[in-house]
């Protein structure tokens, strides 16, 4: 009831579909406007060396005299991409495998659960950074290494839907007009667990775009020559301790803004489709 | 409100005792006796078992050699009082200084230096910093009397003997070595705990005299780690990157010290193609845009080091076109830089012109750009290879500045151009970057695949002569003779910076030109340190 005095109009879902437009858009624009920027904005120029904050460089500049405002989008822009990629396949690998351990079960559930729970129980870390070295580092080897490892805990929620509809009667209706199994995996059970799919495929994202700038910050992901907020936090590292703290401060806050409204859209986008909270 | 007093009643008393522990700490730095410093994580890097090859660099202090280098980079006696050379150059025979002692309290004899140098000749594989291969015998004449004979004649030997530092033959013991080597030297290590602090004691032993100071703690840090650590009064002597010379510390002052480190930068000489290496393996070697020795000479004339040193080094350092001058080996001629016409004009008479209008040359539909490489985690190298760019694309050329780890720039020094720090004694460095032999044999020796039958044979002279004199002006003709075709592209002679506590006096007058070490040659002195 305190809800309906402070909407003033403005239901639940309007708010969470507001906040969900703005995140999108926000987050849209930072991957375009980075994509599309001219690499000039937040090339060198030494006569500017460690300005700090300003109306003309709103995030400062660097020992090199890059512009951190622009080298910041640039760099978010490019974890956007890489945690895109990444948790993309993730998703699709996490939604074959799902669907197919619970449908075929037998051996083939076994082995895939046996896959899930050897990635899970490996720290994270270590085996991001051991694919990410072993493809040799740069962009492939940090997008292979996160696509490989963000699969297992959607794979389980996937597996776990599909459980709950394969013996339901439509399903079983659809057994005994003579469907394969195959067609009845596309035609009737992957629509049903599309909506938790989607909200799991946007809540890797932040999980992708952290593990991106970690491994990125330890130094086994994107090369220093890069933008992006991995590299440019290990650089601000030799800089904090002489009081220059423009150069981590708000890459930082820009990167964790990102996460947060990663995690915003995908929590608001449960509420929505979630049958439970959705009319609220 | 009770409650509310008493803690204030704790805030006060935390309050009293930290200032209490301020003033404390204040009043003992006046009659300070041991001294905490940061002098990079070189020395934690290896053995300090100089079997081994460790601190071969000239600045040991546990251990002596027979020579040392002064202050001008000649070699005086350290071990050794005088030595004789025969006519062939095939015998020195050394004498050696008397009633010197180990750090454990034996006598120093002719013995030691057989032992040491049989053992590393017994095992070369495990020293790859002294080369003894060509040593046919070493044998005590007396107490005080050793005979080096050698293969053939070798020109570089004192440069050997003063990289081999001496060890007790009955005290010897391989593992202990590596952190505890007992010695001559001015110092004794008391505790070693790897990557975190090396203790050091001094040696009441030492023949030149025990050191005024006591006791000297190395310390392992991140470079940010040290300097946080030298603000709040920590540490005694801070080694810091170029990129925090113009901060302040407080009792602190910046010293900077003249190296012999160069920086340059390995332009391939060689057009693209294959190769087959020393292992057989077929590898592409060369590239197309550096194998015009236009475009090289273009950039040694056309760029201006002073302002890349400016922009990339705060200023620290000096516009070097050459080894430094501090070696008696090297060559000496220079030339101005920065003169931007005069390159371009190079560059157009060689074929290079931008026709598109992008401010990039091309020729032949070939655009005038490359990569080079910089060890990643160097920062100053990554800076200096930026500011080189930046620097270069006034003259049309293009340089893509990239980093990768050593093992990876393994596979791409004969490629692309990467940023290399040199820096040492001996005039061998000329052998490993110039002679043809070397290339593609593994490791990082004539990485630009230079080739010249002359320069051959200018090395091959210089090593086999058999007086200094001869082998100097040897040294010198190659590197006139391989300059000329600018196979590697000289940027600047570094400076060490270290802050240094006020009432430390490190003795500037007795620091050697700093050899190549990451900032730890600084401690080449330690036995000089003293509190004003």
């Amino acid at each position: 009831m305190l809800r309906r005095s402070n909407g003033k109009g403005w239901n639940g879902r309007s708010r969470v579909f507001i906040l969900l437009i703005v995140a999108t858009v926000y987050l849209v624009g930072i991957f375009v406007w980075g994509i599309t920027m001219n690499p000039v904005k937040y090339g060198v120029n030494y006569s500017e060396k460690l300005v700090s904050p300003c109306i003309k460089h709103l995030f400062g500049t660097d020992f090199m005299g890059r512009d951190m405002f622009y080298r910041s989008i640039k760099g978010l822009s490019n974890s956007i991409r890489i945690g895109l990629i990444a948790s993309v396949i993730s998703s699709i690998v996490a939604l074959i495998l799902g669907i197919v351990a619970a449908i075929w079960g037998g051996w083939i559930d076994k082995v895939i659960n046996w896959c899930v729970d050897l990635c899970m129980g490996l720290p994270h870390l270590v085996l991001l950074i051991l694919i990410s070295f072993m493809m040799g580092k740069g962009v492939r080897g940090i997008t292979v290494a996160v696509a490989l490892t963000h699969w297992p805990s959607l794979t389980r929620i996937v597996r776990a839907e599909v459980m709950q509809v394969r013996n339901s009667q439509y399903v079983q209706a659809a057994y005994k007009m003579g469907k394969t199994k195959v067609q009845v995996a596309v035609t009737h059970i992957l629509p049903h667990v599309l909506p938790a799919y989607l909200i799991g495929l946007v809540l890797l994202f932040p999980h992708a775009i952290m593990h991106e700038s970690a491994v990125t910050f330890l130094g086994f992901g994107l090369p220093a020559e890069m933008p992006a907020i991995g590299v440019i936090l290990a650089e601000s590292m030799n800089y904090i301790v002489t009081g220059k703290w423009w150069l981590a401060f708000f890459p930082g806050i820009l990167l964790l803004m990102a996460v947060l409204l990663f995690d915003g859209i995908g929590e608001s986008l449960k509420k929505l489709w979630n049958p439970g909270s959705g009319n609220e | 409100m009770k409650r509310k007093q008493a803690g204030l009643w704790a805030c006060i008393f935390v309050l009293c005792i930290t200032l209490i522990g301020c003033g404390e700490r204040k009043q003992s730095s006046d009659t300070k006796t041991d001294v905490t410093a940061f002098v990079g994580t070189n020395i934690f890097e290896g053995s300090l078992d100089p079997v081994k090859g460790a601190m071969s660099y000239g600045y040991s202090f546990t251990n002596n050699a027979l020579l040392k280098v002064d202050l001008n980079s000649e070699y005086i006696g350290d071990l050794a009082t005088d030595w004789e050379i025969s006519e062939d150059s095939l015998t020195y025979t050394f004498h050696l200084r008397k009633g010197v002692k180990f750090s454990d309290g034996s006598d120093f004899t002719a013995d030691d230096v057989v032992f040491t140098y049989e053992t590393v000749h017994n095992n070369q594989a495990n020293n790859e910093n002294v080369d003894l291969t060509r040593i046919a015998s070493v044998t005590a004449l007396d107490d005080y009397t050793v005979e080096f004979h050698l293969s053939e004649p070798y020109s570089p030997f004192f440069d050997t003997v003063a990289m081999l530092q001496i060890v007790p033959s009955d005290a010897y013991d391989s593992e202990l070595f590596d952190t505890m080597p007992i010695g001559t030297g001015a110092w004794k290590v008391v505790q070693y705990d790897a990557n975190q602090q090396i203790i050091l004691e001094a040696n009441e032993n030492y023949y030149a005299g025990a050191p005024e100071i006591k006791k000297i703690t190395l310390v392992y840090m991140d470079n940010d780690a040290a300097f946080a650590a030298a603000q709040s009064g920590q540490l005694d002597i801070v080694m810091v990157g170029a990129n925090y010379a113009n901060e302040t510390v407080n009792g602190m002052t910046l010293q900077k010290f003249e190296t012999m480190d160069v920086r340059n930068i390995s332009l391939p000489v060689l057009e693209e193609q294959t190769q087959k290496n020393s292992e057989g393996k077929e590898v592409t070697v060369g590239n197309n845009v550096t194998a015009d020795k236009a475009v090289r000479e273009a950039l040694s004339i056309g760029i201006n080091r002073q302002t890349i040193i400016d922009h990339a080094l705060n200023g620290i350092g000096v516009p070097a076109v050459h080894f430094t001058n501090n070696l008696v080996w090297a060559s000496t001629d220079t030339y101005e830089d920065g003169k931007v016409e005069e390159a371009k004009q190079l560059l157009e008479d060689a074929g290079w012109v931008d026709s598109d209008g992008d401010g990039i040359r091309e020729k032949n539909g070939q655009k005038c750009t490359f990569n080079v490489y910089a060890a990643s985690g160097d920062e100053e190298r990554y800076n200096l290879a930026v500011a080189l760019a930046e620097n270069a694309l006034e003259l049309g050329i293009k340089i893509e500045v990239k980093t990768g780890t050593w093992d990876e720039i393994l596979t791409l020094q004969n490629t692309a151009g990467v940023v290399w720090g040199w820096g040492q004694y001996s005039p061998t460095v000329l052998y490993s970057l110039f002679e043809s032999e070397l290339f593609l044999t593994g490791g990082y020796d004539n990485v630009v695949g230079y080739n010249n039958p002359q320069v051959d044979e200018l090395i091959h002279q210089a090593l086999s002569a058999n007086n200094q004199e001869d082998a100097i002006s040897y040294w010198k003709e190659v590197q006139s003779t391989a300059n000329q075709d600018e196979p590697y592209l000289y940027l600047v002679n570094i400076q060490h910076c270290y802050f240094v506590n006020d009432n430390l006096d490190i003795s500037a007058e007795t620091q050697i030109p700093h050899p190549h070490g990451h900032g730890s040659p600084i401690i080449c002195n330690m036995q000089d340190w003293t509190w004003k």
